[in-house]
Parts: C-alpha cells; sequence; structure tokens
C-alpha cells in the first residue's frame, strides 16, 4: 500500500544449451520483467531467435486464418489440453483444418458469387415477361438491329418519319411501358439517335438464354435454391468442424502464442558464441522462489546474481501494490501515469478520496441506489479488465451517494424527511421529522445549508491540499534531500496554512466593515507564517515563484465545486419534480386534478426528467471527483513516468503443461 | 457591511454565473475540438479527453461560488 512493490535486479549467466530450459522457467515463473539488451559490443551480441520461432510462427499464422475463416475469434473454452498432446498432433490437425477449411471456405465463396450471378440475371429477365417473345429470338440476326427498353412515349409515330420497315412489341412491366424493334441495321445509327434523344428511354439489355422468360426463371429459381441449399449444407459442415476443432484451435492457440513468445525471448538477452546473460527485476520477496525453481530445472548449473548497486530509477519497473478494495483504483493513476519506483502510489488515498467527493456531489438517496446497482451489474458481467475495475469504483461511490443522500434527506430530489421551509412545515416522504445523530439533525437540507456546507467543501479542499503536500514533501525529502524538500513544499505548506488562518480572521472584519484584526493572535500567527513560506518559496524557486500564489487559492475555491455540482444536480431534481406534480399529477393539490392525460404526461416529464439528470449524475460527480484528483492533488506531489512491470510469462487459460 | 438593495445583489449574482458560464464554454469548446480530433486517431483517448474538457468548468465554478457568497454573505 502507497509504495509500489520492491524490486530486485538480477543478472542469470549459463550456457547456451541451458537457454531453453531458463527460457521456459521464467516463463511458468511469471515473475521476471526482463531489461532488453541493447548495447552490442564485441563479445556480446543481441540474441537470435530459437530455432522452431519461425515454425511457430507460421503454425500460428494458418491458426489464425483458420480461426478467422471459421468465425472463432475471442470465443472461450471451457475445458483445457495438455502441452504434449497439442504439440504432438499439431502438424496434422493443422494441415487437415487447413485442407477441410479453406476448401469448405472457398465453395461458400464461390457458391456466393454463382448465386448472386443467377439472382442478377433474374431481376434482368422480369421485364421480358411483358413481351411475346422467347428470349432467343432477340438475338442472333444478320441484317437486323434489336432495340429494348422501358419508354413512356410513343414511338411508333415518330419511328414512321424513319422507315415503315420494322417490327416493334410493346407491353408494360410493374406500370412502365416496355417495347422490343426489330429494324433493318442501315436505321440503326438513326433510331439509336432518336432513342437517347428520348428522356423516357432506359435501355434493358436481353440475357442471353433460350426460351420463354417465365419458363427460364423458373428454371432459374431451381438452380439458385439448389445453390442456396449446396450453400446451407456446406455451411453446416463448417459449423460441424467449428464444433469439433474449436477447443483444439483455442488451446493450440495459446499454445503456440507461448511458444513462439519462448522461441524469441532471446532478442532480449546478451549471448556470446557459448553463452547468455539476461539481465532483470524480480520482486524480491519472489527472489528465493525464483533461484529455487531456476536451479532445480537447470541442474544449479546457471549463475545468479543479485546486484545491489543503486540503479537509475525510471529503469526499474513498477508493480503497484494495494489492498484487494483499493485495487480498481490503480485504474485512475495508470491513466494518469504509472508512478516512479520510489515515488508514492496514491491509489489507497483515491479508494477513500474519490467515492467520498462522487457520494457528496451526487447526495441522492434514488440516484445513488440506481448507480449502485448499474455499477453491481456492470462488475457480475465484465469480470477482468479495465471495465470491472470502473464498476467496483463506481459501486463504492453509488453506496456513499445513497449514504450522503439520507443525510441531505433526498430521494429523486423529493425530501424524505420533515422540514421547516421558510418558517412552513413541508412533510417529506417518510412523513416524520429526521433523526438526530451525534448532535446533528438529520436533513441537513443542501439548499438550506449552503453557506456552512461552502465552507465545509473549502476545509475539505485544504485538508486534501495539505495531504497532497505532505506527500509531495516526502517524495522530495527521498529523492533531493531536506533542504530542498523544505524550501519546494514545506514552504507551500506554510503559505496555505498562514494564508487560512489569515483569512479566516479577516474576512468576518470585512464583510461587517471592522477594522483589520490587526491586534489578534491568530492572525499575527497566520500572516507570519505566510509570509515565512513565501521568503522560503523565494529562496527556493525565484521570484517568478510569487506567479503561483493564487492558484493555491484557486486550488482551494475549486473544491467548492463539491457543493455546486450537488446543488445544480438537486436544483435539476427539484424542478422537475416541481413541474410534473404542481402543475400535472397534482394542480392546485388535487390528484389528477387535471384529467388523467394531464397526469400522464406529468409521469413522463418526471421520468425523462430524472433519466437525463440521472446520466448528469453519473458523469458529473466522476469528471469532477476525478479532476480533483488529479488537477487539484496530484500536482501537489505526483510526477510519474515509472516503467510498467511486465513480467516475462503468461497465464495459461486453455493449456496446461 | 451596509446591506445592498437585494435586487442589485442578485442581478450581480445572475452576471456573475452568466460571464463565468460564457468563460468556461469558450474554454472548453476548444479543447472539446482537439479533444474529438484525438480521439479520431486514438479511441484510447476518450477517458482523458473528457477529463481535459471538463478542466475549464472550474471557472464556471467560480462563478457560482461568487453567486453564493453574493447571495449569503452580503444578503444579511
Amino acid at each position: 500500500m502507497l509504495r509500489p512493490t520492491k524490486m530486485t535486479r538480477v543478472v542469470i549467466a549459463g550456457t547456451k544449451d541451458l537457454m531453453e530450459p531458463v527460457i521456459s522457467t521464467f516463463h511458468n515463473l511469471n515473475l521476471l520483467h526482463i531489461t532488453d539488451y541493447s548495447e552490442e559490443s564485441e563479445t556480446f551480441k543481441i540474441g537470435k531467435p530459437l530455432k522452431p520461432a519461425s515454425k511457430m510462427s507460421e503454425y500460428l499464422l494458418s491458426l489464425r486464418a483458420i480461426s478467422n475463416q471459421l468465425g472463432i475469434k475471442g470465443e472461450e473454452s471451457k475445458s483445457t489440453s495438455k502441452s504434449r498432446e497439442l504439440k504432438s498432433r499439431m502438424d496434422e490437425k493443422i494441415s487437415t483444418l487447413q485442407k477441410e477449411v479453406s476448401s469448405r471456405f472457398d465453395e461458400m465463396r464461390n457458391l456466393e458469387f454463382k448465386i448472386k450471378e443467377k439472382e442478377d440475371i433474374v431481376i434482368s429477365i422480369k421485364p421480358f415477361f411483358g413481351l411475346p417473345l422467347s428470349l432467343e429470338s432477340y438475338s442472333g440476326y444478320g441484317s437486323v438491329k434489336v432495340f429494348t427498353g422501358y419508354i413512356d412515349t410513343d414511338l411508333e409515330q415518330q419511328l414512321l418519319k424513319i422507315t415503315n420497315k420494322y417490327e416493334l412489341f410493346t407491353g408494360e412491366h410493374e406500370k412502365r411501358k416496355i417495347f422490343a424493334l426489330f429494324i433493318p441495321i442501315a436505321f440503326g445509327d438513326e433510331v439509336q439517335k432518336l432513342l437517347q434523344d428520348e428522356r423516357s428511354y432506359s435501355e434493358l439489355k436481353v440475357p442471353l438464354l433460350k426460351g420463354n422468360p417465365p419458363i427460364v426463371l423458373d428454371g432459374l429459381s431451381k438452380e439458385i435454391s439448389a445453390l442456396k441449399q449446396k450453400y446451407a449444407e456446406t455451411k453446416a459442415e463448417l459449423q460441424n468442424i467449428k464444433n469439433e476443432y474449436s477447443e483444439f484451435i483455442i488451446a493450440a492457440d495459446e499454445y503456440l502464442s507461448i511458444e513462439t513468445m519462448k522461441a524469441e525471448a532471446p532478442l532480449k538477452f546478451a549471448t556470446s558464441p557459448n553463452a547468455f546473460i539476461i539481465d532483470g527485476w524480480v520482486p524480491s520477496l519472489k527472489y528465493d522462489e525464483m533461484e529455487k525453481a531456476l536451479q532445480k530445472n537447470t541442474g544449479g548449473l546457471v549463475h545468479l546474481a543479485k546486484i545491489e548497486e543503486k540503479a537509475n530509477e525510471e529503469d526499474i519497473p513498477v508493480e503497484l501494490e494495494n489492498p484487494l478494495m483499493a485495487k480498481p483504483f490503480e485504474l485512475l493513476i495508470d491513466t494518469f501515469a504509472t508512478p516512479k519506483y520510489g515515488e508514492i502510489d496514491p491509489a489507497a488515498i483515491l479508494f477513500i478520496t474519490f467515492p467520498l467527493f462522487y457520494g457528496i456531489m451526487l447526495g441522492d438517496v434514488g440516484y445513488g441506489i440506481i448507480v449502485t446497482a448499474m455499477a453491481y451489474f456492470i462488475k457480475n458481467k465484465f469480470k477482468t479488465g479495465g471495465l470491472n475495475s470502473l464498476a467496483l469504483i463506481l459501486l463504492l461511490s453509488g453506496i456513499l451517494s445513497t449514504f450522503f443522500g439520507f443525510i441531505f434527506g433526498e430521494f429523486f430530489g423529493f425530501p424524505i424527511f420533515n422540514m421547516v421551509v421558510h418558517g412552513e412545515m413541508e412533510h417529506g416522504l417518510l412523513g416524520i421529522a429526521g433523526p438526530a445523530i451525534a448532535g446533528i439533525h438529520i436533513p441537513i437540507h443542501r439548499f438550506g445549508e449552503v453557506q456552512s456546507l461552502l465552507l465545509l467543501t473549502f476545509a475539505i479542499g485544504i485538508m486534501h491540499i495539505m495531504l497532497g503536500l505532505i506527500l509531495g514533501f516526502r517524495n522530495q525529502l527521498i529523492e533531493h534531500g531536506l533542504k530542498h524538500a523544505i524550501l519546494a513544499k514545506g514552504s507551500w505548506m506554510m503559505i496555505l496554512m498562514g494564508g487560512v488562518l489569515a483569512i479566516a480572521k479577516l474576512m468576518p472584519a470585512v464583510t461587517s466593515k471592522l477594522p483589520v484584526p490587526t491586534g489578534d493572535p491568530v492572525f499575527i500567527v497566520g500572516s507570519l507564517l505566510a509570509i515565512v513560506g513565501l521568503i522560503l518559496l523565494i529562496a527556493g524557486e525565484g521570484f517568478i515563484s510569487i506567479l503561483e500564489i493564487p492558484t493555491i487559492l484557486s486550488n482551494v475555491l475549486s473544491y467548492s465545486r463539491i457543493l455546486a455540482i450537488g446543488l445544480s444536480s438537486a436544483g435539476i431534481a427539484l424542478v422537475v419534480n416541481t413541474l410534473s406534480m404542481d402543475l400535472f399529477i397534482r394542480p392546485h393539490g388535487i390528484l389528477m386534478g387535471g384529467g388523467i392525460v394531464l397526469a400522464l404526461v406529468g409521469v413522463l416529464i418526471l421520468f425523462i426528467g430524472h433519466l437525463i439528470n440521472l446520466l448528469l449524475g453519473i458523469l458529473g460527480p466522476g469528471l469532477h471527483s476525478l479532476r480533483l484528483q488529479y488537477v487539484e492533488f496530484f500536482t501537489k506531489f505526483y510526477e510519474g513516468g515509472g516503467k510498467k512491470y511486465v513480467p516475462f510469462g503468461y497465464k495459461r487459460k486453455y493449456t496446461e503443461e | 457591511m451596509v446591506v445592498a438593495d437585494a435586487g442589485m445583489i442578485a442581478i450581480g449574482a445572475g452576471i456573475a454565473v452568466g460571464l463565468c458560464g460564457i468563460g468556461a464554454a469558450m474554454g472548453e469548446q476548444a479543447i472539446g475540438a482537439a479533444a474529438v480530433g484525438a480521439m479520431a486517431e486514438d479511441e484510447k483517448f476518450f477517458g482523458k479527453g473528457l477529463l481535459m474538457t471538463v478542466i475549464p468548468e472550474s471557472i464556471a465554478i467560480f462563478g457560482l461560488v461568487v453567486a453564493l457568497i453574493l447571495l449569503f454573505v452580503f444578503n444579511v
């Protein structure tokens, strides 16, 4: 918690014949973060991939092509297979699969193409139903030219101007006039021109087939349905293959990925003609486990050494370490930047502050319950990954929203408890007065207590920023020593503390037009503290740092959003409720006083209004709570820029050693 | 401080919120456009882009704070 996992640098050296068992051991352990070897020298070169690498990648390529064709990608398998079995039958199975699958896949493409072709012909035949000719009579003439198409005007009259030697057939297809014109080839060009000038003309191509259109169509339909059946059969066969082999394909994919990864591992090593050296990092607590496993698998023939010498901080891989509950918040840390090895990892602090800010902002029992339920649903749907973390964060936030909703006495913007507003008693949903817990009367109504809640948010902000400065002080102390820590962070703490004390005494005096309270010891101490802080700051960072003084003020003021976002959300809810209740559902205090239709409109307004407010209520508090962490809190101590710990290895899901 | 005309205080509060809203919107439109551009390049930028976009919202909140102080502190 608060610190990344402690790492130990380790160097492993051995002869090349041991490289394979060493790689295997490390891969199974999934512990060693290998540092890439990059400075080639006379003796040590970057290693070459192991022999099976190219073969394995070839297999992997064909396998992935097959799984694409079968549509297996992204599917899960329930069983696991033994690596040895997979290996022994890999060649045979992949080649059979390739044959079976790709031939069928090609056939399906082929069939699809044929079906499309025939269907196109069907479409082009249909218009000729309107003409009393069989298809072969439209072509095959030496001295006669044939025109076919749609036309709206009377063609015959215009034709007579050119010649009277012609044969014209007309008919109708889908309410459009269709014609076929047979004319001596000598008049061909003239008629062509005539048709081109005719706007309603569009040409129809006659398919090169024989027979009466209806009979041809009948034949074609039969062919198409036969092809379709064949297509379905092939598809079913592929489905069978998929059912039979999907487990194998998923397992083999994993096996091959692992083998390829292993075979390519030497690319990270330094190798001489006969030896290899691996340089890497391992969590300190796991060092012994790793050493034992390595010596056992190589008969004690490799040399292992811990390197104690101080390493460059940026080179040490960072693995965040947090209790289970705070784990999801690492997502928010990683989104910002991975911390450096020596830095504080603030996930555990976010675990408290993020849901707290969110809860105060949303602060409504109804919305809180919906957010919680939604988060619970997402959490169960996505068991791993970023969405799962996000759902867990939202779950905590939702629970706290419900809690603060109880304190503020709000349920979808309706008051839960009885309250006195402007001297009048307003009845809450429960119809009772709120309880008093530890001397505080619940509900603390947000609209009624703006002033004190505003002060509370400033207090939260001052504490949060102070915590950030304390963490920053600690980081500076570790990295640059005490003097630097006092100048860079201590000065800010003094300015913040002193400023708060001085302003707390100054403000009431200013608002009530009293003289500046120079005699007040708190004011004097505060002012002095702030001035000393300012001097230290200038000593540390130069005069330019004066320009940064207002940022601390704006940082503190920024926390007022905790109240502001809540007020706007509660305001919208209030507007929706008042509008729908007083105007539509219960006008003049009589339920359904304006009729059922008006009441239904009211219910609709109520529903849509709260839906929109809920969406805003999830987005707004989430983003603003996160912003307070990133912009106001992190800037006080967090640098980031660490390298993530990525151990060499793989978590097997579908295969066993 | 002498209690000023309540109407004038309300108008002042309104101006504070309104102008700050316009200011925040101007900031957000530029960042929003850039964030959408970045997202077109790489969809993973969504989270960061969304966060960047709400950063100028502080200005609107400062306006609200000023308005609240006007309404509740000076309007005694």
